[in-house]
Formats: structure tokens, C-alpha cells, sequence
């Protein structure tokens, strides 16, 4: 039976546990132990889904969260802090098949980087938007000289 | 034989909203599915990042058509657990009722898809007659066929008289009936039978593994239901049960929907006759103080999520947004591998994909054959005249 004590005690060496609710727990580990938190999370407390990876902009650091659920029915939400100046995290779409896709979504919209993820094409925006501009990052703004996509008109 | 790429979309008869396929296919085999989503972004994440929650709830309503509740309850229930804000039981009654009529009209609404894929249009035609009678009670009770509007940060915003509980409960019969007819005819229609059974399998273990969601994953056996796992507005207090299927099929999955339909049709009645009486908002504050929540939520196409994250200010830090169609698209790719070509429509159709929608009344006049659009004022006083009609004011 995997409950809240065992799973906090599971991952004590990824970094440190909170219990947020009644069932969810939340835990802050670093980008290179972040895959073997999710094994851990896979292989010894059961946890056969993602439920999807969250990403925030801090401003100075981004933050992904990857939420994961087993029978047990407890949420563990992993956090990761990436430096904004190089925003990348390994990919763990290898572990978990479905992160591919979220991957792809927030590579999208925030410009980070999942080495190793074999297939980090555009899947959210349109194939015209501009290559560095990331849309949910906080200093975004659209550009009066960039084109977004759609049909060219001119300017009256 | 050599692999061919098959490109469908953005814009094609068989698809309802624009999303781009690439099929490689190896004469009539399936080989691989590649996807491009990339034609209906809208930036509504961003956009909401902007606004205070009181104008984020018909921002998010407008995420979709189908699931416009589920987005905005969602939402207003992930506000108000971060707020620590208990809501009145009325309202969760009346979120409760609202969310499972919109749960039958969007399965409703899927099985007439569906079953209009395979061109079984009299099926078709049956089941969208009957999605009138919910629509029906929706607009009754909201004022709208598709936008509800009913969710605030603290309750709803409309409360139901007793005329209109008792009208909806005038057409439940009905519908139950209904309902038993679907389940014997998708147990033993052979048109169904030959098109559903066997097609787009799932086993239980891909499932897990491909993460896919709602009734796609119940067909597959596996048991998720944030309404059971991790019950919010009044499932802790209704009875009812979780459908599932162990066959892992089309066929499964609509066996699932129907199955839901009748549950569904159970909660709403039990609602309607247990609802409490009592205020139906909560006064809320106009700021939320500094925190986080994952809000989960079972729409009729599966679980969605909501992470939502607050400053401390009348507006959210960040809303993130993840559908049950993004969930389920990865095990799409997967099922459609060595299916036949003729079968796409009715697989990507049993995911019950949901892109985005959009609403638009013209009405056309079939006397002089003359088409407009209502002003907002003469939609108001068509329907002031309905009301007075059926007494429900």
C-alpha cells in the first residue's frame, strides 16, 4: 500500500517532500535527478501515469512540474528549477511516452530545451511563427516587424 | 510495397476542426501517424495571464464549446481551493447537475458522430434529436445552449425555481428510455458490431502507458475517474459508478459513453431531488494570496487538468491548460498502426477529439428562403416568450 509516509520516504534524496493536500505531494529536486525520481516514483511507488508537465516562467528561472498518479491515487508533483539563460532538462519522454507530446507543447511556447527528445518539432504554433520568439514567456511582446502567420495584408 | 505518405487536413470532409495528419501507409496498412495541431491556437493561456478572475471564467468558457462548463468549474473550483473558500452546497449541486447535462449532451453528441462516420446517419439523426431534450434543459436553466455561464468565483450565478427543476425532471423518463434503446442497439446492431468491434484496440497496458484518458482509457479497463479518485463539487455525496469495458475497442469505448450516459442520467435526477436548499454563492475576495493547486476535473472526453498558479493579486501568475485530447492523441498515433485506412474517421472520431469550437446562429427563414443573424435583443425577447410560455418564470 503506497501512502503518503512511504512516498515522501522514497524520495527523500531527491530533495525535499511537502504534502500539499490530502493527496498530493509535492517535491523540488534538480533537472539531472529528475529521471530517476521518475523511475523511482515508476518503479517502487506504483505511479503508471503522467498526468501532464506544467511550465511557469519566474522570470529568472523557469519551472517544470511533472505531475504523476498511480492506483494509489496520489499526486506527486515533481518541480524542477531551470536557469533562464539556458533553459534545458533531459527529456523524459523514453520514461513516460505521453511527455513527448507536452515537451514538444512547451518547447513551443517557452523555448526549453529536452536533449534527447527525438522529435522536438513545432506542434502548438503555426509553422509561420518566428523561430526565438516564445509566446508564455513573461517578457514576450508581439514584434511590429515580425510576422505570426496568417495572410499578408498591407498596412493602410 | 513502398510507404506512402498520406496527407489529411487541415481542411477535410472527414475531419470537424482543422488538425493536420500525415499517414504513412503501406497499401491499405497503417504504418505511422504523424500530427500537427498547430492550426487553432489562440493564446488563451496568455491572454488569461492579463485578466482578473472575474473575466478569466468566460475566457476559459470559450476554450471550448463542448466542455465550456468543465473549463470554467474547473477553473472557479482551483481558485477557490487556493482562497480556502467553501462554496455552498447548493451551488456545488447545481455545478453538479449542469456538469453531468453537459457530459450526456456531449455523448449524445459522439455517438451520432460516430455513428456518422461509419454512415450510419439514421443513428446519427436519432441521437441529435435527443441531445435537444438536454439542450433543452441547459438553455432552461442557464439562458444558453452552449456557453453556459453559470460558474463564478464562490458559486453560480443563476439559481434553478422549482419550475425548472421539475420541468427537467419531466424529461428524464424520456431520455432514460432512450438510453436503454442505444445500449441494446450497440450490443446487437450488426452495422455497429461490424465496424466497432476489433477496431483501434487499446490493451489495458497501453493505455497506461500512452497516457490516454476519459472513456478511451475506461474502455481499456483501467478505472480513472476524478470524479472517484478525487471527488470535487457533489460526487463525494451521489451515488454512482465508473464504467468500464474490458475490450479495448471501439466498440468498447462507445459501450463506455453509453454506460455514462445512463450514470449520468442517475446523477441528475438524484441532484434534482436532493438538491439542498440555501444560498448559491459565496461572498469571494477579489485576490487570491500567493499559492498553487492542480485542479482536476472529469470532463466528458476524460480528466482535465488545470495547473494554476496565484501572486497574491487579482490575477493568475500562470493558467496551464491540459485537455483531455492532447492526453489522448499519443495513444491515437498508436492504435491506428496496422489498422486499416477506411477506419481512420471512426478511430481518431472514438477519442472524441475536441480541437476547439466556435458558435454562430443564423437563422434561416423557410417560408421566403431568407438567412440573417438574430440581434441579441430579439434572441432575448424570442426567449422571454418561451419562458412565459412554459411557466417557468
Amino acid at each position: 500500500m503506497t501512502t503518503i509516509s512511504t512516498i515522501t520516504e522514497r524520495l527523500q534524496g531527491f530533495g525535499t517532500a511537502e504534502q500539499v493536500r490530502s493527496n498530493r505531494v509535492r517535491l523540488k529536486t534538480t533537472p539531472d535527478r529528475v529521471r530517476d525520481a521518475i523511475t523511482v516514483s515508476q518503479v517502487m511507488l506504483g505511479c503508471d501515469r503522467l498526468v501532464t508537465i506544467s511550465a511557469l516562467d519566474h522570470g529568472t528561472t523557469f519551472e517544470l512540474l511533472y505531475h504523476l498518479i498511480g492506483p494509489h491515487r496520489i499526486i506527486i508533483s515533481l518541480s524542477v528549477s531551470l536557469q533562464r539563460d539556458h533553459p534545458s532538462s533531459p527529456t523524459v519522454s523514453d520514461l513516460l511516452p505521453p511527455a513527448g507530446i507536452y515537451e514538444r507543447q512547451i518547447h513551443d511556447l517557452f523555448g526549453i530545451m529536452f536533449p534527447g527528445n527525438p522529435d522536438l518539432k513545432k506542434i502548438i504554433l503555426n509553422e509561420d511563427w518566428p523561430a526565438d520568439e516564445y509566446p508564455l514567456r513573461k517578457d514576450w511582446k508581439p514584434r511590429p516587424e515580425s510576422f505570426y502567420g496568417g495572410i499578408k495584408t498591407e498596412r493602410l | 510495397m513502398a510507404e506512402v505518405v498520406i496527407p489529411i487536413g487541415p481542411q477535410h470532409p472527414a475531419l470537424k476542426e482543422p488538425v493536420n495528419f500525415r499517414i504513412i501507409a503501406d497499401g491499405e496498412k497503417i504504418v505511422r501517424l504523424e500530427l500537427d495541431l498547430s492550426y487553432n491556437h489562440r493564446g488563451i493561456e496568455k491572454a488569461a495571464e492579463q485578466r482578473n478572475f472575474i473575466r478569466v471564467l468566460p475566457l476559459l468558457e470559450r476554450v471550448c464549446g463542448i466542455c465550456s462548463h468543465s473549463h470554467a468549474t474547473n477553473f472557479a473550483k482551483g481558485v477557490e481551493e487556493i482562497m480556502a473558500l467553501e462554496i455552498p452546497p447548493r451551488a456545488r449541486y447545481i455545478r453538479t447537475i449542469i456538469a453531468e447535462l453537459e457530459r450526456m449532451h456531449s455523448h449524445l453528441l459522439w455517438l451520432g458522430v460516430a455513428a456518422h462516420e461509419i454512415g450510419f446517419n439514421t443513428l446519427f439523426m436519432w441521437t441529435w434529436r435527443d441531445r435537444e431534450a438536454v439542450q433543452d434543459t441547459l438553455e432552461e436553466m442557464s439562458g444558453n445552449r452552449v456557453h453556459y455561464g453559470m460558474n463564478e468565483i464562490g458559486g453560480v450565478r443563476r439559481d434553478l425555481t422549482p419550475a425548472q427543476i421539475q420541468a427537467a425532471l419531466s424529461r428524464l423518463p424520456v431520455l432514460e428510455e432512450r438510453v436503454r434503446q442505444y445500449r441494446q442497439m450497440v450490443e446487437s446492431e450488426e452495422t455497429l458490431l461490424m465496424r466497432f468491434r476489433g477496431v483501434g484496440r487499446l490493451s489495458k497496458e497501453e493505455v497506461l502507458k500512452y497516457g490516454a484518458v476519459g472513456p478511451t482509457a475506461r474502455a481499456s479497463g483501467v478505472d480513472y475517474d476524478v470524479r472517484k479518485d478525487d471527488p470535487y463539487l457533489a460526487y463525494a455525496e451521489v451515488p454512482f459508478n465508473v464504467v468500464t469495458d474490458t475490450s479495448g475497442d471501439v466498440y468498447g469505448r462507445t459501450r463506455v459513453r453509453v454506460g455514462e450516459l445512463g450514470e449520468s442520467l442517475k446523477i441528475v435526477r438524484y441532484c434534482l431531488e436532493h438538491i439542498p436548499e440555501g444560498p448559491i454563492r459565496a461572498d469571494a475576495p477579489h485576490t487570491a494570496p500567493e499559492g498553487e493547486t492542480l485542479s482536476r476535473y472529469e470532463a466528458p472526453r476524460g480528466e482535465l487538468a488545470h495547473f494554476i498558479r496565484t501572486n497574491g493579486t487579482d490575477k493568475a501568475e500562470r493558467i496551464d491548460i491540459r485537455t483531455p485530447t492532447l492526453a489522448n492523441w499519443t495513444s491515437v498515433a498508436v492504435c491506428l498502426v496496422n489498422q486499416n485506412l477506411a477506419d481512420i474517421p471512426v478511430i481518431v472520431a472514438a477519442i472524441d477529439p475536441c480541437l476547439s469550437c466556435t458558435s454562430r446562429l443564423t437563422v434561416v427563414n423557410r417560408n421566403d428562403g431568407t438567412a440573417g443573424v438574430i440581434t441579441f435583443d430579439e434572441l432575448r425577447r424570442r426567449r422571454d416568450r418561451q419562458w412565459d410560455r412554459q411557466e417557468l418564470r
